[in-house]
């Protein structure tokens, strides 16, 4: 820092931890193919849904229609659209305490020294880095509605007399698709988990260990409290992600049967590229950004905390 | 961490080790089993864990009979070249958020973060009549310009991070040699900050190697399709689905990742964690 001080060639050094203020011209010049990119590819894109979203514009409407309201107040009284809210909440609900649960388990689990821990880490990224269509097709399989090898376990040690239509009843469709998509989101948090564990005290464990503590207790007294951080970001983020799956449930189930597992992002999908009814898409996306907006800074406030 | 003295305690552990090791693990071995099965033996009540006789017909049919290799080709085509444009419009802007300071700063920062708030389905409404107008709707270029949207804002956040760690006196002193500041990001900060870069294009490839979405609605030709929805549209329909063949399409699919990642896996998964999360 002393040195940062005195080699500006004349120029001061205002503020520590910063280059030189005269080189603000190269700063935006740098910054400007990103921004460009986010304005083109986001900015304008949500300005243009939110504008769409008072207009009626359909395979029928040969020019965007402005109708006002019209839109946000079908939604609001249309009992199946305003259905995938629950639809969503239930799948995000499900997914985010599942991966979280299983997660911080498999976490704990890989943290502990044994035999072959290296071989269970390496193997753990797998389900991460299938593509979606190939995870959703290795579900398929498994929970198949005739040979699918869930179903064949199950009769065989009789849990069950004749097979389960996993993907053609409604809850059986929403519990493979939340399977599917935990499975996926595993190998991130047990991640983000285990860089939360890095920083454990062992001090503390071995105290805690002589005053008797056996592992339960170590866990739910020390390793909890101090993952708590790690929680609410992987909490955040899981939870947005999960929000905006699209491509596990369209492949598994195309958001059927009927709409059981229609969520926001199947509903905006259909109503955009199958109804083409750009308006009404638009109008269920304002509102969904509305949903997912408390999230998303609670998330960005976390990350800014430090700086 | 854990003591695993008493046989309680070996239990539980290897008990909980087990089951979710089953989770994770014998579905990949399963699909893969599977492939090899012709499908006298893949369709019956009493399925083997072992082909009794391995059998290649479906990987040969994936690879004979349809685009496969063509649209692989496409989805690593489209994902290379977004995953690079990605990282380096990543590097440039995380460079100017860490090292410089201006007004602006930490709202644009903000803004360029909050891109999170939209959903990418949301999005596509407006991007899909947008490169309908200027002639880039099915096109691998519309495609991998539109996989920005995935990625950008957190790899922003990943480098900016990173070169915050990266010591001001190294770069005081280049310019005190005399270095321009373009010459100094390229020759001193990029050279250090490869590994970072790798792994913001990692993360960038994993969103458009697994995205559906996209390249279903913004590509309509079959031959410019990639895998996502060229698996799906081949594989699936309502009435007969050719199981085999899918287990073994999809690992001819996932083969050239797994070797990518099993060679970067412990680089990469400690890279996107720590820019996540602080």
């Amino acid at each position: 820092m002393d040195m940062a001080a005195t080699t500006s060639q004349g120029r001061t050094h205002r503020k520590p931890g910063y280059l030189k203020r005269g080189d603000r011209r190269f700063a935006y010049l740098i910054l400007a193919p990103a921004m460009a990119a986010f304005l083109v590819m986001v900015a304008w894109p949500f300005v243009d849904a939110m504008t769409m979203s008072f207009y009626s514009y359909t395979v029928y409407d040969p020019e965007p229609v402005f109708i006002g309201l019209d839109n946000f107040k079908a939604i609001l009284t249309d009992p199946y659209v305003l259905g995938s809210w629950v639809t969503t909440a239930i799948f995000v609900a499900g997914t985010t305490l599942l991966t979280m649960f299983l997660g911080l388990s498999w976490a704990l689990l890989m943290y502990q020294d044994f035999k072959g821990r290296a071989v269970f880490r390496t193997m753990t990224l797998l389900p991460w880095i299938l593509p979606s269509t190939v995870s959703a097709f290795i579900w398929a399989w498994m929970l198949n509605g005739r040979y699918g090898i869930v179903n064949v376990l199950m009769m065989n040690v009789g849990a069950i007399d004749s097979p389960v239509q996993f993907l053609s009843n409604d809850v059986g469709a929403m519990v493979a698709v939340i399977l599917t998509r935990t499975w996926i989101s595993i190998p991130l948090f047990m991640s983000f988990f285990l860089a939360g564990l890095q920083g454990m005290d062992f001090q503390q464990i071995e105290a805690a260990r002589i005053d008797g503590a056996g592992n339960l207790r170590i866990v739910r007294r020390l390793i909890l409290p101090h993952l708590k951080p790690v929680f609410l970001v992987t909490g955040a983020l899981g939870m947005i992600g999960n929000l905006q799956q699209f491509d596990i449930i369209f492949a598994l189930t195309g958001g059927g049967p009927v709409r059981a597992t229609s969520v926001l992002s199947i509903e905006v999908y259909k109503q955009a590229f199958q109804n083409w009814s750009l308006g009404m898409a638009s109008a269920i996306g304002v509102l969904w950004v509305f949903t997912l907006m408390p999230i998303v800074i609670f998330y960005l406030r976390s990350l800014f905390r430090e700086d | 961490m854990f003591e695993l003295r008493t046989w309680k305690e070996k239990l539980g552990f290897f008990g909980l080790l087990a089951v979710i090791a089953f989770f994770l693990f014998f579905p990949v071995y399963w699909a893969l089993s599977s492939a090899f099965k012709a499908n006298g033996e893949l369709y019956r009540m009493d399925p083997t864990f072992i082909p009794h006789q391995p059998y290649l017909g479906h990987f040969i049919s994936a690879l004979t009979e349809g685009p496969l290799l063509l649209q692989l080709g496409n989805s690593l085509l489209t994902s290379t070249a977004s995953a690079l444009l990605n990282a380096v419009l990543a590097a440039l802007a995380g460079y100017s958020f860490a090292k410089f300071d201006y007004p602006a700063k930490k709202p644009l920062m903000l803004l360029i973060l909050s891109a999170q708030m939209f959903p990418f389905g949301v999005l596509l409404i407006s991007i899909y009549p947008m490169l309908q107008s200027v002639g880039l709707l099915d096109t691998r270029i519309g495609l991998t310009v539109s996989y920005i949207v995935f990625a950008l804002p957190v790899s922003t956040y990943m480098m900016y991070s990173y070169f915050k760690q990266v010591p001001n006196e190294l770069i005081e002193a280049a310019h005190v040699d005399g270095a321009s500041n373009f010459k100094i990001f390229r020759r001193i900060v990029m050279p250090i900050s490869l590994p970072a870069f790798i792994t913001v294009a990692l993360y960038a490839f994993m969103w458009s190697w697994n995205d559906l979405l996209y390249s279903m609605t913004l590509i309509t030709s079959d031959d410019k399709r990639t895998v996502g929805p060229g698996l799906l549209l081949r594989y699936i329909n309502e009435n007969n689905a050719d199981w085999g063949g899918a287990m073994a399409a999809s690992f001819l699919v996932a083969a050239p990742i797994i070797l990518v990642f099993s060679v970067l896996q412990r680089q990469f998964i400690g890279g996107v964690t720590s820019g996540a999360v602080k």
